[in-house]
């Protein structure tokens, strides 16, 4: 079968066009969970640094 | 199509956007007030 030609996506106007593949009904909270599981390794190794520590006196 | 339909897709990405752009401006105001506070560069 010929190479199926794909135009190239124009970013930023055609960047909605991924929720036409990512279903938000199955992969919005995923998305949402991988960026909380980021924030608190940043925020561990933050804390984990003795000048950086915000939370102790 | 294993997603939206196109309709629905550009009605979620506007909220999207909406989210994502209030995150990182509160994310942008953290890093603004840690680096008056000790700054790591």
């Amino acid at each position: 079968m010929a190479e199926q030609q794909v135009n190239r996506p124009r970013n930023p106007e055609d960047d909605w066009k991924i929720w036409t593949v990512c279903h938000p009904g199955i992969w919005l909270m995923p998305i949402l969970f991988v960026v909380l599981l980021i924030a608190l390794a940043v925020h561990n190794t933050v804390l984990n640094s003795p000048a950086y520590n915000f939370l102790a006196g | 199509m294993t997603g939206l339909p196109p309709d629905q897709a550009k009605e979620f990405h506007e909220q999207f956007k909406i989210t994502y752009t209030t995150f990182v401006g509160i994310a942008a105001l953290a890093h603004l007030l840690v680096l008056a506070w000790k700054p790591w560069f």
